[in-house]
Order: C-alpha cells, then structure tokens, then sequence
C-alpha cells in the first residue's frame, strides 16, 4: 500500500477544535465547514418558512371564493413564498453544502478565502431578515417574485415592500457573488495534486459552473432592480411608460438573469446526485465527462433562452423562434444525464438508503419537470399554458422533485460526514416517500389546472370552472408534504441527541471527504492526499479495480 | 389478461376523472377555434412523445431498482463500466432529432395560427386592459363596453391590444392562446369561434391586488344577434323616465360618479372605470367577478371593497342616494 492510499484509508480522530468555544465561535468563525453549516441551518428555517407560506397558499385556494386571506395578504405571501425559496431556501442549501464539501472533496484545508466567505453567509443572513422584516414595517412585497415593471413602480405599488424586496436581492445578490468567486478559486486553485478539472467530483464541477453562471448572470438583475430603485426613489423613468420608459425592459434585464438562475438553482443538485448514485450502485459515474461537460453546455444555453419568458410579449416571429431553439437544445444534455445517472445504476449492487431514494426520486420527477419544461419551449402551446398553473407545476417538480429532493438526498449522505451520525433510516425512508407522494398530490394536479385554464396567482376563482376537485387534491398533497417534512425535523433532533459513532466513511465512498473524521478536523486531512481519478478513495480501497487503471 | 383489464379500468377511470372536472371549464383541451384546435392537436402530440419519454426513463427505473436492489447484499463489486460512447451519442443524436421534428412542428403551427387578411364582415376591436377590467372600444361602430366581448360567429375579430397602466395578458383558451397587453405599446390578435356560445377567460399576467378579479367573457354569436347587439351600443342611452332616476341621473353625470365613469354623449367622461351607456346590457359586473342585476349592483354601490377588495372604486353611496342612482343604472339598457 502506498503513503497515500494508507492515508486514504486510515483517517485519524478528531482532535479538539482551535475554535472559539460557544456562540462567539460561531459568530467569529471563518471555518468553511461551520460556515457551511450555518447556511444549512440559516437556510432550512427559510426553507420551512417559505414551506409555511406555501401551506397558505393552498389553504386559500383549497376551495372557490375562500376568504382565508385577503387579495392583498395573498399576493404578499406568494410574492415572499417565491422570494424566500428560491433566494433564502434552495440557493443557501446548495451554497452550505458547497461551503462544507467543495474544500474537503477537493483535499483543501479551506476555501480560498475563508473571510468573504464569512462575509458571504453573514451579508445573506441580514438579507433575509431584513426582506421578512417588511411583513411587519408596512406589508410585504406584493408583486411576485418576479416583480414586473411598471407594477413595481412607485405609481403601482406605493409601499415599501418593493423597496424592501430591491434592497434584499441586492444584497443576496453581493451574497451570491463573493460566494461565486470563492468557489470559482478554490475549485480552480486548491485542488489537491493530482487532481485535474476531469477528476473532481462532480459536485465540484456543478458548482464550479453555478458559480460561473452566478457571476455572470446576476449584474443584469443589479442593474434591473438598481434602475427600479431609481425609478422608485429618485423619480427616474427606466420603466416609467408614461414618461417615455420601457415596461419590457425590465423582462429583459430581469429574465437574463431569471432563467440562468433556474440552472444555479439545479446544477449543484445534478451534482449531489452524481455522487449520491455512483456510491449506492457501486459504480463510477457514467461518461463522466459528458455529464460534466453537458453542465458547461446548459451553464453556456442557460444564457440564450431568457426571452422563453416571454412569448407572449409581441415579440416578432423570428425571435420567439430563436429562443424557442435554443430552449429546445438545452434538453439534449439535460437529457444526457438522465441517461447517464440510469446506466450507472444499470447492474450495479443497489442499497436503497434514504439518500439513495431520493437520488432515483430526484431523476423520476425532474424527468417529469423536464419533460413539461420542452412542452413549454413548443411556442404555440407556451403561448396557452405560460402563466397558468401548468407553468407552476412544471417548475416545481424541476425546483422541488429535482432541487429539493437532492438537496434531502444530500443531506441524508452527508450528515454523518457533518455531525458523526447516521440519520434514522426508518424515518428517513418515511420521509422519502410522504415527499414523494405528496408532492405529486400537489403538483401533478396542477399540470391539469393549467390545462383547465386556471391562470397563476389568482387569489380566488369561480365554482363551475372544474377546477375545484383538483385545488383541494394539491392542498392534500400540500398537508402531506408538510407533515413528511415533519419527519424529517423529528429525524434531525432524534439523531442529533444520540451519541456520535464519529464513522468516517459509513457508505463505502469514493471522494476525499470521507476520508477524513467525522466530523473531520478544522484543518480537514492531516496529510493531502495525491489523486489519480475522480474516485481518489475507491481507487485506495480497491487497488486492482482503481479507476486510473480502467482504459475510458 | 386479468391483470390488463384491470390496468385499463384505472386507466379509464383517471382519464374519466380528468376529464369530469373538464366540463364547463375554459380548457384549452375543448377548443372552439380553429387556432385553439391546432394548439391543443400540438399540445397532444407533444404530450404523447413526452409520454414515449416518460415511460422509457420511469420504466427503466422501475426496472433497475426490481432488478439490481436485490444485488445489494452481493459480496463482490459490479463490472465498472465508465462509459460507452456509442450509447452516449445515441441518446445525445435521439433526443436532437426529437426536438428538431418539435421545432419544426412549432414553426408550421405558428403560421397555420398566424392573422389572416381581413376579409369582409370581419370586425376591429381595440382591447384596453385597466385594473382591473376590459375596455372593448368597436371603432367601426362608434362605441364602447366592457368585460364581454361580443364577436358574430363566421367572422374573425382583429384585436389591438393596448394597456392604460400595467402588464395584462388577454386569455381565452378556448379561442386562442394568450397575448400580453403592455403599456406603450400595441400588440395584436384575432379571434374567431367555430359555434356560438360564450367563452371564459381571464387576465393571465399578474397586475395587481385583483389580478383575479379581471375576467373575460366572449360573446360568440350569430351575425343578426350580433348586429342587433350593435345598435343596442349604438343607440343614446336611455333617458331618465321617473324623477327617482332623474335624481340619480343628476348625481351620476355631475357628481362623483362622472370622474371616473363615462355615458356617452352626457358631460360623465371618465376613463378610469368601464362605460356606463348600456350597462344593463351586459349581464357581469365588476370585472366579470358578479353577475349584474339590482341586488348585486345595490351591494356594490353600499361597499364596492366588500364585493371586490382593493379596485379603484372606493365609492361608499350613502343610503339616501341609493334608491336614485340604482333608478337611473338600471334603466341604462
């Protein structure tokens, strides 16, 4: 056995941490791993914030002509409930997990720089809270998360809300960015040798493209909503029609960056996914390099379909159709990786843990989401269903079926990395398949409201629409998902209590991260290990079947 | 075989539940015109190379994990296979050539809905969307109404579509996919029906607190219910017979009222809200939301925010005036 393999498979144990003890250490800290955690934790509160928020929604619409809650509390809550999942939920998830693993995957001590990175969570944090603030200092912003001009100007909306919502994406957006750039220099720079781009794990390179997506994607909403500021505070007409402004301008600007970041939004949960899989069917990844090079490809797409948002805008016939093109195109190496997760499971040694679950859950429903997403790129048909209910549940089964459930996936695989415990697979398994059901209780019905002609964001509707059945059946669904994750809260807290078991590498992986305690050291590996695959541990573990060995 | 029987009578019974909440509702998948007849024959095409799609990936899971969960407990590891680069650029070549057949599919129906020329009987109308209810102006006829948009069946109707405030979207799924109206500009689209009827939709871009409360009905009807309709709108509108509507007339035409309402040919010259000239004869009111009879129109006039929170009516009538502004609307055939 080799210096490195024996490092590789003799972890050693944690030695106390040089943190600060208590709360200070927490608040001081600049730790990649603990900074990641508190993005998990800061992050899963939104999460089931926003997931409250959705419960209203359904609520009001579980029947025609409720009166739960007002128009004006409605709009509020889907415009926050939209706004804080995508901005405070799903983007901080993916940003914890990148936090704690990318450095520990690539056999780096830390991030490149470990104090914007604290400036990163802490910036996000205070974003967050102050953009909920605004329900309590004169209303919430009530125009979407998508906040179309001139609805959004002052005229429109004379609140603070949508003062409250530019300042916090502002500020998420500043969030975004340093984070973006401290995992484009560390995944560029700290790889531990040996390590070429095309052996990264491939969450890495998911998260080396959302990060590049991020930084370049996210001035264009700088711009937009800076403009709207100005439009709202200092009387300029950007959007102002009346004054000579341009209502479509906004779409532009804001869709730029609105449809790259559908792809920040699920390329790092491809990337959970490409390691969740390969572990629990004990095989390598398959074609690994056209599943990390089709991310590069939608990281490139991604920024050529914006005006698929639009199509109903007037635009001319030759634009609809270029953007209906590329919209097309960017199914081919989406396409690609459903195939290569499914012949990477093809006759391999299954283990159905909870992780595992809902990795296969994750392709089962972002096939679904992916599928209606190329419906919606056919022009005549988006030009019936955009802005209906068929719309919104085309993207939740990508953002929740394909999001969501990786991001649970990821957080079943790596727990035990993270606190040194398993979480309960009996209740994991619970919770996987109350997610699974309910959320297609939710969202599968949808898909037929929008078919039936209920447009989105209605806080009410007419009986005799046919409509009525199917509302109620995704308020069930909603109450399902709900209590699934209940289980999951209850699994958290039970398996925190019990005593560590400190496995350093409970499911037999392949990646650097598990080679190294759990949890592991502040300093992460007391030796850098030298990689020779994108499997640097299977390779030490079986030296006659080792990756570097294999002829592809 | 009784295990197909079985598979086929769930199958009839999901498609039967999906199609009894079909009945009465705007559905694309119920088309009344030719445009929404070749969206929703697209919309069914896609669907069934969706479904080829969906059950191959899904089946294939299913398949594996029956198959290969039972090989977890094996001592041994699988053949490490890393790749096959035929496979790969068979499911990259695939699934390019699906969708360029659905590219091509989309530029064909896109001109098979295309506007046709103006032909003779066809009508103009300009479409204005306010918060949060339709202006319906006929240019060629001189007049305008609101909410219910009367078209002769045979005939196509041009549309322009023009906006007074924010982004609204004009929505029949029936009769033909959506199209947004915005503010400075002039966007257009044409309708037409296949059989008379009237045909829902609503405002399908979000605007504002009732966004919900902006619905549509299209009025298709025969060329001589259609031409009658006309000179009903085009007729003065009727003068107050009683000194009870009298009165209202006054309180309408000079007072509050007038500021934000128009009746044609009287100095009420309003923009804000929709024309009062024949308001009894359309059968909605407040933005499709109500029908429009007394009762309904007296609950509104006493609290406009109760029936419809946040419009731009916050007209409270005191109850003295009640009996005469309710004498005049609803005389205003």
């Amino acid at each position: 056995m080799t210096a490195d393999a024996h490092a590789l498979t003799h972890p050693r144990p944690t030695p106390a941490s040089p943190e600060r003890p208590g709360l200070l250490g927490w608040l001081s800290t600049v730790d990649h791993k603990r900074i990641g955690l508190m993005y998990l934790g800061t992050g899963l509160l939104f999460f089931l914030l926003g997931g409250l928020e959705a419960l209203l929604i359904r609520l009001q619409l579980a029947r025609p002509g409720a009166t739960l809650l007002g128009p004006d509390i409605y709009n509020q809550i889907f415009t926050m409930h939209g706004t804080t999942m995508i901005f405070l939920g799903v983007m901080p998830l993916a940003a914890g997990f990148g936090n704690y693993l990318i450095p520990l995957m690539l056999g780096a001590r830390d991030v490149a720089f470990p104090k914007l990175n604290a400036l990163s969570y802490w910036v996000f944090l205070f974003a967050g809270l102050l953009m909920n603030s605004s329900f309590v200092f004169g209303g919430a912003p009530s125009t979407g998360w998508f906040a179309y001009a001139p609805l959004t100007e002052r005229a429109f909306s004379p609140g603070t809300g949508v003062d409250f919502w530019i300042l916090g994406v502002l500020l998420l957006g500043l969030s975004t960015t340093i984070g973006s750039i401290n995992f484009i220099v560390t995944i560029l720079q700290l790889r531990a040798p040996g390590m070429s781009l095309n052996r990264m794990p491939m969450f890495a390179w998911t998260m080396l493209v959302t990060s590049m997506i991020a930084v370049f994607a996210l001035p264009s909403l700088t711009v937009a909503i800076l403009l709207l500021l100005l439009d709202r505070q200092l009387g300029t007409h950007f959007y102002n029609v009346a004054q000579g402004g341009d209502a479509l301008l906004w779409q532009h600007l804001f869709w730029f960056f609105g449809h790259p970041e559908v792809y920040i939004l699920i390329l790092p949960a491809m990337g959970m996914v490409s390691e969740i899989i390969p572990v629990f069917s004990r095989k390598p990844l398959f074609g690994y390099r056209v599943v990390a090079y089709s991310s590069v490809a939608i990281g490139f797409l991604g920024f050529t379909v914006w005006a698929h948002h639009m199509f109903s805008t007037g635009l001319p016939s030759a634009a609809l159709l270029v953007f209906s093109a590329d919209s097309f195109l960017i199914g081919v190496p989406t396409g690609v990786k459903v195939f290569s997760w499914l012949a990477t499971m093809w006759r391999g040694r299954l283990r159905l843990t909870t992780a595992m679950l809902f990795a296969i859950g994750f392709i089962a429903l972002f096939v679904i989401g992916g599928l209606g997403g190329v419906s919606l790129a056919v022009v005549p048909v988006d030009w019936q269903l955009t802005d209906t209910y068929y719309v919104v549940s085309h993207f939740h089964y990508v953002l929740f079926g394909g999001s969501v459930f990786a991001i649970l996936g990821a957080a079943y695989y790596w727990f035990p990395k993270m606190t040194g415990r398993r979480l309960g697979e009996r209740l994991g398994t619970l919770h996987f398949w109350l997610t699974f059901v309910g959320m297609n209780l939710v969202f599968m019905p949808m898909h037929i409201l929008g078919l039936l002609g209920m447009p989105r964001r209605i806080y009410t509707y007419a009986a005799g629409k046919g409509w009525e059945g199917w509302n109620m059946v995704a308020t069930i669904g909603a109450f399902v998902v709900a209590l699934s994750m209940l289980v999951f809260v209850v699994n958290l807290i039970r398996s925190l209590r019990r005593p560590p078991t400190h496995e350093a590498d409970p499911w037999d992986a392949n990646t650097l991260e598990w080679t190294t305690a759990s949890p592991p050291l502040a300093y992460n590996f007391a030796e850098i290990p030298t990689v020779r695959s994108a499997r640097p541990y299977w390779d030490a573990k079986h030296p006659d079947l080792a990756d570097w060995k294999a002829r592809r | 075989m009784r295990r197909m029987s079985w598979l086929r009578r769930v199958m009839i019974s999901l498609a039967g539940l999906a199609l009894a909440g079909c009945a009465g509702a705007p559905s694309m998948l119920r088309p009344a015109s030719s445009v929404s007849a070749r969206e929703a024959w697209l919309f069914w095409v896609v669907l069934a190379m969706a479904a080829v799609v969906f059950v191959l990936v899904e089946g294939l899971i299913v398949l594996i994990v029956a198959r290969d969960r039972r090989r977890g407990d094996e001592a041994g590891e699988p053949t490490q296979v890393h790749g096959h680069t035929r496979l790969e650029i068979i499911w990259t070549v695939v699934p390019l050539l699906l969708v360029i057949l659905l590219f091509g599919l989309t530029i064909g129906t896109m001109r098979a809905v295309a506007a046709p020329e103006p032909r003779e009987g066809d009508i103009n109308v300009r479409v204005v969307g306010h918060r949060w209810w339709w202006q319906f102006d006929y240019p060629d006829y001189g007049f305008t109404t609101a909410n219910e948009l009367h078209i002769p069946l045979g005939s196509a109707a041009h549309l322009t579509l023009e906006s007074a405030d924010v982004i609204h979207s004009f929505w029949v799924p029936q009769l033909a996919g959506k199209t947004d109206l915005i503010p400075g500009a002039i966007n257009s689209m044409w309708l037409s029906a296949d059989a008379p009827g009237t045909y829902d939709g609503q405002c399908s871009e979000f605007c504002g607190i009732q966004h919900a409360g902006m619905r549509i009905h299209v009025i298709v009807e025969s060329r001589e219910d259609f031409e009658a309709w006309v000179s009903t709108q085009q007729a003065p509108p009727v003068e107050a017979a009683t000194a009870l509507a009298q009165q209202g007339e006054d309180m309408v035409l000079t007072g509050v009222c007038s500021s934000c309402h128009s009746v044609r040919g009287t100095s009420a010259e309003g923009k804000v809200g929709p024309d009062l000239t024949h308001l009894m004869s359309r059968s909605t009111m407040a933005g499709g939301m109500y029908p429009l009879n007394g009762a309904y129109l007296r609950r509104w006039l006493a609290n406009t925010q109760e029936m419809k929170p946040g419009n731009l009516m916050v007209v409270r009538l005191a109850p003295d005036d009640m009996a005469a502004v309710l004498a005049y609307l609803t005389q205003l055939k």
